[in-house]
């Protein structure tokens, strides 16, 4: 304990430094996690969290009776395995595609476009989903109906919208995820392509047989990191292109907008916070477990 | 073995594919120019509409290009205060939380790298562990709103994310890779590390703090998780929320087979909003794009 002390103050100046960081860091991630409690609690505004009084199981029994859970986790983990996947791919071929282009502005160019979505919030990513999926002013419809079809009912079909959101994460995300892979090609040694051609390997071939299993490392760490938050949806964006639209949940609910109604418009502070534990428990286990499947397989690759 | 004297052509481990090389090309060029064009498709039809006249927007909905051209909505929402109070709420919190962000990550971070910190392993596993294990929405919530009582106040958008454990982590590898000797020289000069961080190391990160300075930019301009949470004041309602109160009027509405003239406030003025929410963006990315793609690739490499 003395040496501890000593160590402080000797280096005093080099340990207050971190003081206003640890302080952030202590009272928004670490004091929050005292709501963990108030799943176990059937808590009241007027008693506040020390105050009410314990209630076991009993909010996991309620949400666990129910059959929301179960969509609600369906939802979350389907969904994002949807987006990890189409993301990649998309990414790898805008990624591997750019790379062969030699006409540099040409290649500048289409990087910064595919980038530039990434830089709008959900919010108005809603506002475009709406302009194109609109039953009455639609562009979609109206393209529909000027070819002469039926227009869709869009906004009130569920079993679409897993499809759409897919499209608008490519959209927004596929350009940015290409760019960290594009700094590893970048990476990658010339040596191999340049024997490739003398061996009589085609464009298509190099790409197949050199660029994408050099880039392993690099799409499973990316995969890895997307896994690890697989329990986690995607709250800005689903929240800010479905929103409330309650006809659409069976096929969107995620836990996420499913415990932040909870909170927010039901004002069932024990129910969200058993639904959110519930959350953070899975979620834990998903990165752990997977990161134990990854050494396995590779052992370069796992985070810890 | 026979060893020919005459050179033999190397044999082709390679068969040639399917497609021949002249048709490769092409095909990825098309790939990306659609790609391309469908990434900026959504942006055009978003800026047209908000000029779009009401005639148009009711015979037509949103157009590729509108039949009447109008300056209407732009006008309208200038003249109202909900614009500026709004773009004052998102230009506030954004350059203190970006600046308030930089100085704290920047200064944690320099202690987690400094090879004199004891500590360093014990301050980096605390630092990471909420980034896999969250403390959950009503925890966030009770303490902003009960403990800290910062409901519908200008902290409570600032002050969550200023602490960024990511990007705390890829200063940490900016610094590790600086001499450690700048270090030592000034520090047999006489001077305390406050000192060394300002007047040497600082200066020197100039990259790296424009670099994160402008995620953070981003991440404050973009933000409405927190105004949604805590901010029901619509004097302190940020862009985005103020876009997303508006949004869910037009949906409800839509929901009961309302149209877009029956939607208030007209629809040409919700565009004209969301256009000059995203216009400053815009501007800017030309040239900051550099700075992203940098921090970008500096962050995956580092893992």
């Amino acid at each position: 304990m003395k040496r501890l002390l000593q160590d402080l103050v000797r280096n005093r100046y080099l340990y207050s430094m971190a003081i206003p960081g640890i302080v952030f860091l202590v009272v928004f991630s670490y004091i929050p996690l005292a709501g963990h409690l108030l799943a176990f609690k059937n808590f009241q505004i007027s008693r506040g969290i020390w105050g009410s009084d314990w209630a076991g199981l009993d909010n996991f029994r309620f949400f666990f009776s129910g059959k929301d859970w179960i969509h609600v986790t369906f939802n979350t983990l389907y969904l994002n395995v949807l987006f990890i996947i189409f993301e990649m791919i998309f990414a790898l071929f805008i990624a591997i595609f750019l790379n062969e282009i030699r006409l540099k502005w040409f290649k500048r160019t289409v990087q910064s476009v595919v980038f530039l979505p990434y830089f709008i919030s959900w919010v108005v990513v809603g506002y475009m989903t709406f302009i194109l999926f609109n039953n009455t002013d639609g562009l979609i419809n109206h393209l529909l109906k000027q070819l002469g079809l039926e227009p869709f009912n869009w906004y009130q079909t569920p079993w679409v919208w897993p499809i759409i959101l897919t499209l608008t994460r490519i959209w927004k995300s596929a350009g940015y995820l290409s760019i960290i892979l594009l700094a590893a090609i970048a990476g990658l040694s010339v040596d191999y392509y340049e024997s490739a051609r003398l061996d009589g390997a085609t464009r298509l071939q190099q790409m197949k047989y050199i660029t994408l299993p050099l880039l392993k490392p690099q799409i499973i760490i990316l995969i890895l990191l997307g896994v690890g938050r697989i329990f986690y949806g995607d709250f800005g964006m689903i929240y800010g292109i479905i929103g409330d639209n309650g006809i659409l949940f069976p096929t969107t609910d995620v836990i996420d907008t499913y415990s932040y109604r909870a909170l927010r418009q039901l004002g069932d502070f024990s129910m969200s916070s058993a639904i959110v534990l519930y959350q953070s428990v899975m979620g834990l286990i998903a990165v752990v477990s997977f990161n134990a499947l990854i050494r396995k397989v590779d052992k370069d690759s796992r985070l810890f | 073995m026979n060893h020919p004297i005459v050179p033999v052509a190397p044999e082709r481990k390679w068969r040639g594919g399917g497609l021949s090389e002249r048709a490769v090309m092409p095909l990825i060029g098309l790939f990306l120019i659609l790609f391309a064009l469908a990434c900026l498709f959504p942006f055009w039809l978003m800026v047209v509409n908000s000029f779009a006249g009401t005639r148009s927007l009711a015979l037509n909905g949103y157009a590729i290009w509108p039949s009447e051209l109008t300056l209407k909505s732009y006008r309208f929402l200038l003249q109202g205060k909900q614009m500026f109070t709004s773009y004052g709420v998102t230009a506030t919190v954004t350059i203190a939380g970006t600046v308030a962000g930089l100085v704290v990550t920047a200064l944690f971070a320099y202690v987690l790298a400094h090879p004199k910190n004891r500590y360093g392993g014990l301050l980096s596993f605390m630092t990471y562990v909420p980034m896999i294990f969250g403390s959950g929405l009503v925890g966030f919530y009770l303490l902003v709103v009960r403990w800290l009582h910062l409901k519908d106040t200008l902290w409570a958008l600032v002050l969550p994310y200023i602490m960024n454990p990511f990007y705390a982590f890829i200063f940490v590898s900016f610094y590790r890779s600086l001499p450690h000797e700048l270090n030592e020289s000034a520090t047999v000069d006489g001077a305390n590390e406050w000192v060394i961080f300002f007047k040497i190391i600082r200066p020197i990160s100039t990259p790296v703090i424009a670099t994160i300075g402008l995620f953070y930019a981003l991440q404050y301009w973009n933000d409405w998780w927190l105004s949604l949470l805590f901010v029901d004041n619509s004097d302190l309602y940020p862009l985005q929320l103020l876009l997303r109160q508006l949004m869910s009027q037009m949906q409800l509405t839509s929901l009961n087979h309302g149209n877009v003239l029956t939607l208030p406030p007209a629809e040409g003025v919700k565009l004209a909003t969301v256009c000059l929410t995203i216009g400053p963006i815009i501007f800017v990315y030309p040239l900051v794009q550099k700075y992203f793609v940098k921090g970008l690739t500096l962050g995956s490499v580092k893992g």
